[in-house]
């Protein structure tokens, strides 16, 4: 068959302006998938260099607190290339040793909280008997008062140190995922409960683990992701006050204290690691946002 | 006759949260008692300070109470609570209820103003980006709150001094008032909120001082809930968007606008309200870290001296305090959330 | 339209009047990986006073069909192409807030899950008033004389006789309540009154007792089919389960994969079906007594972003012909108006 030039053109006009369409919508993925991507990147970074600090920062010694006096408060340079702090140690040392205890001590709270709280939300949430309300009684109690109040409590009865302060956090961290869990299994249970019926004979503990806990496994793992970086800052804050990692450990908060005093002129001793702060905390923020998309537009 | 039934069953549900708000307060002083209890140090010590005889500590000793057991202390201290009484503190030595107050309505300025801020604004961007879903807008809002929520209080505060006083000089360092005005022009203590007193007495100079003050403070208490409120907000409203009865409602011709800001908002309010409770008791801690930065003569400064001095006295008195404020934001809330909606239980 | 000049004619005529007149109606939905095309070319009448189903399994588009007619659909990534004739206009060229002067008025709806339908923070006393408020505004005006009462009063005494026609009793008591206090029958029959409120044109049920029990399934149809006789509205009943067809529908048509298949008087599609498709669904009812094995129709339906070019079922069908798969197939109406898109006929 021949076909006319001009049916041709317009035929492949056509096909053009759907294909666009089509691109528009997946530039739009794209874009926050590069996001994600870079947030990842800056993650790992992150974690490498927290690992391997000993070995990769340029004065090592200086990152877990030598002294170095002569240079203090010196600016960014070729030498110490993010400056120097009020005792002369390498900022940039500093803030990577400081990561181990930032990083380690997000992904603790975090994992014990959940590993505490989640269990228990799934009993509550599964026996809606004596033992439920309790329960529900005791995370109303500890979510009605602050969670950096009863870290703080905790630090100032214990004697702080980064590590009485991550233990500390605990406390009031896994309340939220009890509450979390317990709604979930509350709200599945209705839909779920005609198979229940139909488990008869199978004991409660494998329903639990074999029905309910898959089923809520999303929304707690997008939280899990979402909540390290709070766990971060929380971290940052005892610290900042000094109920947390004490000096010269060092430690993001504790920095940024430490510069506080000299903030006007040397800004980069206090800037540096709040900045630092501030990108993997984002960058967990982003991550864990693309994940709850993806996982929102599939579930 | 459909509001009797509301009112009734209304009024059972205040009650009961009143209720529960005394357990809670109960609950939180006898906490509060204990850990004051098993603080490290020699309470009696740190209160005489400096070089004491033994005979002067054992007499402070039985000054404070300390030396008769632990439930007579406790009668004490709570029948004391009552009246409105938490002790002297240890380091001035001065009625800690009095200095509470007086510190705590220099800090509610701040506070307050973060909140109305951050609600107001919150909600606003919250319900633009979901208007607006997909756009530009919503994006940069996202983008946005992001950020805003993942910055940590002490560093933004830092950063707002640092740029606007040190680069741009336009707002001023610290403190709530030029110095040299506190003497020409002090304000008069009337409500002990320094912009109304001022208002009020005609210090008109005094208060363009002290708001100008304030800016900076303000900002970063309120940047993080702001960014908080707005995300719950958005999309809480997408998720109303979605629901049955909003598809029935357009179907029964009701208009696209009305459906969205009047349904929709009223239906996804609750979890907003939720965290407008929880945010306050956020600002407060907040306040600690910023008050120190633009020394503030508020309750977060006054807890922080507290906490490295020991004074246990005084950080009973700033735990009850904010644990009240806690636990009264959320009743309030709990019944905004219950006008709204009825069926809260 | 057509006129009708006879006047013998003219008697039969306004019954046989279409009410809505679906042309050509093709719908895609944009996705990531292409653009869905859900609905193609339907096309079908629906006339005064009866009652149309609408049968066809998920998927198969006639949830999407009625809800593009009344644009129910968010507009974002939606293409929509063709016409729907009501009242001389072309509703899917009607500005929307032309359109929301239709909707609940003249064309209403109601849908599958009564009590999720109801918004759950509102009183039902004070949902049916608002809506009492927007369409009845000269009723309340002419009862607010006749009576010599408040405004409220009137719209209150309104409500309470709209919702005594659908069979709901203890109405002063059922204002009070929120849609989770209420049952699934009460939830339904209330929604019923809502949507016949301004007695409109035509009422699209949207597989509307698919959730409902089965005792109560049945007092809903007959409730649907009495009301609708008295006040001269239409029904489109979207159904997948044909059973439900046959109680109290007049003409059913058949939808698969997004196109009409066979359109005919519910006697016809039962007794003389024609489309393999109907055949295969009839066949697949199991029924009581017979010992015939349960039987389906083998196969899935098929991707939409990338459809068959010929007709959409000839991977399913036992008489598919070379041609089924080249060229779509027609609608071609054969005696007493049943219409059918298949190459068996010719």
């Amino acid at each position: 068959m021949i076909i006319p030039k001009d049916s041709l053109y317009i035929m492949a006009k056509e096909v053009a302006r759907e294909h666009r369409k089509v691109k528009w919508f997946q530039l739009h993925r794209l874009l926050k998938r590069k996001m994600a991507v870079l947030s990842f990147l800056i993650l790992v970074l992150t974690l490498l260099a927290a690992v391997f600090a000993p070995w990769i920062a340029p004065y090592p010694g200086q990152g877990q607190g030598e002294v170095n006096i002569e240079h203090r408060l010196q600016p960014p340079s070729v030498a110490y290339v993010l400056g120097t702090d009020i005792y002369g140690r390498d900022i940039l040392s500093r803030v990577m040793f400081g990561a181990r205890i930032s990083l380690l001590g997000g992904v603790v709270i975090v994992f014990f909280a959940a590993l505490i709280g989640i269990p228990i939300g799934l009993w509550a949430g599964y026996n809606e008997g004596i033992s439920g309300i309790v329960i529900s009684r005791v995370v109303e109690l500890f979510l009605s008062v602050p969670s950096t109040l009863i870290a703080m409590g905790i630090s100032i009865l214990v004697g702080a140190g980064w590590q009485t302060a991550i233990i500390a956090l605990i406390f009031p961290w896994w309340p939220w995922y009890t509450r979390l869990v317990q709604g979930e299994v509350l709200s599945i249970k209705q839909t779920l409960y005609v198979e229940a019926a139909q488990m008869l004979g199978y004991g409660r503990l494998y329903i639990i683990f074999r029905h309910l806990l898959p089923n809520i496994m999303t929304p707690v793992m997008v939280m899990i992701l979402l909540d390290l970086g709070p766990a971060i800052i929380a971290i940052g804050l005892l610290s900042f006050i000094g109920l947390g990692t004490q000096p010269p450990t060092a430690d993001w908060g504790l920095m940024v204290w430490e510069g506080a005093p000299n903030i006007l002129s040397e800004w980069w001793i206090s800037i540096v690691p709040g900045c630092v702060m501030f990108m993997v905390v984002i960058a967990f923020n982003i991550f864990g946002d693309t994940l709850k998309d993806i996982l929102d537009s599939n579930g | 006759m459909t509001k009797k039934k509301v009112s009734n069953s209304m009024f059972l549900f205040v009650c009961k949260r009143c209720v529960g708000l005394i357990a809670l307060l109960i609950a939180l002083s006898t906490l509060v008692f204990f850990f004051t209890r098993s603080l490290p140090g020699d309470v009696a010590a740190l209160y005489i300070g400096g070089n004491a005889k033994p005979e002067q500590i054992e007499r402070a000793r039985i000054e404070l109470g300390l030396d008769k057991p632990l439930f007579v202390q406790y009668k004490k201290y709570m029948g004391k609570l009552l009246q409105a009484d938490i002790g002297v503190s240890m380091r001035t030595h001065r009625p800690v209820f009095k200095d509470l107050i007086e510190k705590a309505l220099m800090s509610f300025e701040l506070v307050v103003w973060a909140l109305f801020i951050a609600t107001f604004f919150g909600v606003f961007l919250g319900v633009i980006a979901a208007y607006l879903k997909g756009s530009l807008l919503d994006e940069a809002i996202k983008w946005f709150t992001s950020a805003a929520v993942s910055i940590p209080i002490f560093f933004l505060a830092l950063l707002l001094q640092l740029f606007f006083f040190n680069y741009l000089r336009w707002f001023p360092l610290q403190g709530r008032m030029d110095s040299f005005l506190e003497f020409s022009n002090p304000i008069q203590h009337i409500t002990g909120f320094s912009m109304i007193d001022t208002l009020i007495s005609g210090n008109l100079k005094a208060f363009f001082n002290v708001a100008w003050h304030m800016v900076l403070p303000v900002t970063a208490l309120f940047v993080a809930p702001l960014g908080t409120i707005a995300r719950l907000t958005r999309s809480s409203l997408l998720d109303v968007m979605e629901q049955d009865y909003i598809a029935a409602a357009r179907a029964s011709g009701i208009s696209e606008r009305v459906l969205f800001f009047y349904y929709g908002l009223r239906n996804a309010l609750s979890p907003v309200l939720t965290v407008i409770g929880l945010s306050v008791a956020f600002i407060l801690l907040s306040t600690f870290y910023v008050e120190m930065i633009f020394n503030w003569p508020g309750i977060g400064y006054y807890s922080l001296v507290a906490i490295t001095s020991l004074d246990y006295t005084a950080l009973m008195g700033v735990v009850l305090m904010i644990g009240t404020v806690f636990v009264i934001a959320n009743t309030m809330m709990d019944i905004l959330r219950r006008i709204i909606d009825p069926r809260i239980k | 339209m057509n006129h009708i000049v006879l006047n013998k004619e003219l008697k039969i005529a306004p019954a046989r009047q279409p009410v809505l007149q679906v042309r050509n109606l093709t719908v895609g939905f944009n996705m990531a990986r292409g653009q869905a095309k859900i609905l193609e070319g339907v096309s079908f009448d629906l006339f005064q006073k009866e009652i149309l189903a609408l049968v066809g399994e998920t998927g198969s588009g006639k949830s999407v069909t009625v809800k593009s007619i009344l644009n129910l659909i968010p507009e974002r990534s939606r293409e929509t192409r063709g016409q729907v004739w009501f009242d001389a206009k072309d509703l899917l060229s009607m500005p929307d807030k032309k359109l929301q002067t239709i909707r609940g008025k003249q064309i209403s709806m109601v849908f599958q899950n009564p009590k999720s339908s109801i918004n759950p923070i509102f009183t039902l006393g004070e949902q049916i008033f608002r809506l009492i408020r927007l369409y009845l505004s000269p009723d309340i005006d002419a009862l607010k004389l006749k009576m010599h009462c408040s405004r409220n009063q009137a719209v209150e005494t309104i409500a309470k006789e709209k919702l005594n026609e659908v069979g709901l009793t203890d109405i002063q008591r059922m204002l009070k309540l929120y849609s989770g206090e209420v049952s699934g029958g009460m939830a339904q029959r209330y929604r019923i009154a809502l949507s016949l409120l301004s007695s409109p044109e035509i009422l699209i049920a949207d597989e509307a007792t698919s959730a409902l029990d089965v005792t109560v399934q049945a007092h809903i149809l007959k409730l649907m089919k009495d009301l609708c006789e008295n006040k001269q509205t239409a029904i489109l009943f979207i159904t997948h389960d044909l059973s439900i067809a046959a109680q109290i529908c007049d003409r059913v048509a058949v939808m698969y994969a997004g196109r009409i298949v066979e359109i005919a008087k519910t006697k016809t599609i039962f007794k003389k079906p024609l489309h393999p498709y109907t055949i295969g669904l009839l066949n697949a009812v199991p029924m009581l007594g017979k010992n015939k094995p349960l039987s389906f129709i083998p196969g899935m339906i098929p991707d939409l972003v990338n459809p068959p070019l010929g007709c959409r079922f000839h991977d399913r069908c036992d008489h598919a012909m070379d041609i089924c798969r080249k060229q779509k197939p027609e609608s071609l109406t054969l005696e007493d108006n049943h219409e059918v898109s298949c190459f068996l006929y010719k």
